[in-house]
């Protein structure tokens, strides 16, 4: 019988259909070589150097070794880390500890599975003819902090010194910049020594023309004062860490990947600069040379491996936060979990990778006026 | 007549609690993993916990809010006189008013920071009186300048001169529009004191309790010191409505006589 050229064409075309469905199934039997799991990881704040490990381990292909497509969400002032890891829109978030225990004890269900910072980096910056040697000359004067689960540290530490943060200092909010102390409006400002401190140090002194020098400002360091609180770490969603096996696989592979990342970063100084510097951030290079310098002092040496956690500074963070009142009571178990960061550290030491940083010495960085 | 009162605010108060208890059931129903959406008991029993903070924070936004409101409406309102009064004024200040209006307050607050001082409550009530003035001139310049002209007629013909025409015509004239201004810029005046707040100054003050709190997730407390606000935008209203009916006592007695 003779078909009608409709019939024709439509037969030819299923065949060919059917062809290619064949085709396709076949061709993709090539290891799934691309076939990347796809984390977000949300920051604490705005690109800079303070978030350099990260930033290397996408460059390098740290990440992508271990099978992940990482996407770095910048943070910023009205982002709360904890509530978009929550919430799902990120699958880890850094943020401070006491950031996090607070929403922990609200119901979000978080857990700390590395810490990054081994040691807190808040200062309580002064120009040294105020005379602010330590905190106990703060009673009476303006003591600017940016709240936000930022003054913790503060509030202890004028505690420890029998001062009232109520009535026997002035607090004022203060804006993320050191404007307000460079005019003389705030005696005594919140400054992160790897970035607000080096902000002031860009900043040229009109009465000498030069750029203000460390001999210029007085320091209260929170490590010394004894109230320090612990601060950059990694945080996991902790019901899907114990419901899915893969995102714990993901878990261990994302530590692992970013302690290599913080490791390049220690020992290729300058291209981790400018790594840093291909992301981005608002202030320049020598300020970020400046912030990578101070933020591996923060990590290294860290003889028990990076990321372990400090059992001492985390009684004590967890000791402040709750006679502060930031919490109403201690952390129930599983604040932090050990095991995914120590598994991290096995695989990288097996590849011979340094995860202590034993013989790492901090830099001399000069500063450019703007940070530029 | 307190009965008489009381029915006047019954349709008020019951669509008021019958909207809270919804909201309070629904909570309970729905169990929402999130924390988002406090209950209203929750908000209450916060806003008790906190009272004290809460209070201290209250009075200082409410300094700002008060004395702001206070400037604002006595820019607008002799910015309106002058306007009514001088047609030059009116070709110069009233586009000056406009584009004062379209400033947005982000832009303003870190300035006026700057140039008052963070620690200043000018800086702050600079911020209120800008954002209370605009409503409250519009509207008084139109009750002053939309006058019935056979009015304005007759008192020609009494030879009345322009100042005894601006007080027995134009500004009778003006108060309803006027007041209308005033229950406006009373809740601009709570708003724009706590978001200037959010730019720096003093910590003890709604707007970093609302902020912080929330940054926090501590949205319970958030939401305590958000209805702290609210209730302060609402007694300012209701103020102003007492002023009203005191001023205009020919209209309180028209509006009962129609009722």
């Amino acid at each position: 019988m003779r078909l009608g050229k409709n019939r024709r064409i439509t037969r030819w075309l299923i065949v060919l259909a059917l062809f290619a469905l064949v085709a396709a199934s076949c061709s993709s039997d090539d290891g799934g070589s691309e076939d990347l799991t796809p984390v977000k990881l949300q920051l604490q704040w705005f690109t800079q150097a303070q978030f350099a490990g990260y930033f290397a381990a996408v460059d390098q292909g740290f990440y992508e070794d271990v099978g992940l497509d990482v996407e770095i969400l910048e943070g910023g002032v009205d982002i709360v880390p904890a509530t978009v890891l929550d919430s799902g829109a990120a699958d880890f978030a850094i943020s401070w500890v006491p950031r996090g225990l607070v929403p922990r004890e609200e119901g979000l269900n978080i857990t700390n599975i590395a810490q990054v910072f081994q040691r807190s980096a808040t200062l309580q910056v002064s120009f040294a003819d105020l005379g602010i040697g330590g905190v106990g000359d703060l009673a009476g004067r303006t003591v600017g902090n940016w709240g936000f689960g930022n003054e913790f540290e503060l509030l202890a530490g004028l505690r420890s010194a029998g001062l009232d943060p109520a009535s026997d200092v002035e607090l004022v909010q203060q804006q993320f910049d050191m404007l307000a102390l460079i005019s003389g409006d705030i005696d005594a400002a919140q400054a992160m020594i790897y970035n607000e401190y080096a902000q002031v140090l860009e900043t040229v002194n009109p009465d000498t023309g030069e750029l203000y020098q460390p001999s210029d400002l007085a320091i209260i360091d929170w490590n010394d004062v004894g109230t320090a609180m612990l601060q950059d770490a990694i945080w996991a969603d902790a019901d899907k860490l114990e419901s899915d096996d893969a995102y714990r696989e993901t878990a261990v592979k994302f530590v692992e990947a970013s302690i290599r990342g913080w490791a390049f970063c220690r020992d290729e100084f300058d291209k981790c600069a400018e790594v840093v510097l291909a992301a981005g951030p608002t202030l320049g290079e020598s300020h970020q040379r400046w912030q990578l310098n101070e933020i591996n002092n923060l990590i290294w040496p860290s003889p028990q491996g990076a990321g372990t956690m400090d059992t001492a500074l985390w009684d004590q963070t967890v000791t402040i936060a709750t006679s502060e009142g930031i919490l109403n009571a201690a952390p129930t178990d599983g604040a932090y979990v050990s095991d995914i960061v120590a598994e991290a550290l096995a695989n990288l030491t097996a590849d011979g990778v340094d995860v202590t940083g034993s013989d790492w010495s901090p830099k001399t960085i000069e500063l450019n006026e703007g940070g530029e | 007549m307190i009965i008489k009162a009381l029915r006047g605010f019954a349709p008020a108060l019951v669509f008021g609690i019958g909207g809270l208890l919804l909201w309070e059931l629904a909570l309970f129903i729905i169990q929402p993993e999130g924390f988002v959406l406090p209950a209203p008991s929750a908000i209450l029993i916060a806003f008790f916990d906190d009272f004290q903070e809460i209070l201290t924070a209250s009075k200082n936004t409410g300094f700002i809010v008060v004395t702001g409101l206070v400037g604002g409406v006595a820019l607008g309102v002799a910015w309106a006189l002058l306007v009514s009064r001088f047609r030059i004024a009116n070709e110069t200040l009233t586009p000056l008013a406009i584009s004062l209006n379209a400033i947005p307050i982000i832009a303003l607050a870190p300035i006026f920071n700057a140039w008052y001082g963070l620690l200043s409550p000018v800086s702050n009530q600079a911020i209120v009186v800008i954002l209370v003035f605009f409503p409250i001139f519009i509207n008084t310049t139109k009750g002053l300048t939309e006058v019935d002209a056979t009015e304005i007629e007759l008192m020609r013909s009494y030879a009345a001169s322009s100042w005894q025409i601006t007080k027995t015509v134009r500004i009778p004239n003006a108060m309803p529009f006027f007041f209308t201004a005033l229950k406006i810029a009373s809740s601009l005046a709570v708003i724009g004191a706590i978001v200037a707040e959010y730019f720096g100054g003093r910590q003890d003050a709604l707007g970093p309790l609302i902020v912080q709190n929330a940054g926090l997730t501590r949205y319970t407390e958030a939401w305590a010191a958000v209805l702290a606000g609210s209730l302060m935008g609402i007694l300012l209203y209701l103020v102003s409505g007492a002023f009203e009916r005191f001023s205009m006592p020919w209209r309180t007695a028209a509006e009962t006589a129609g009722a």
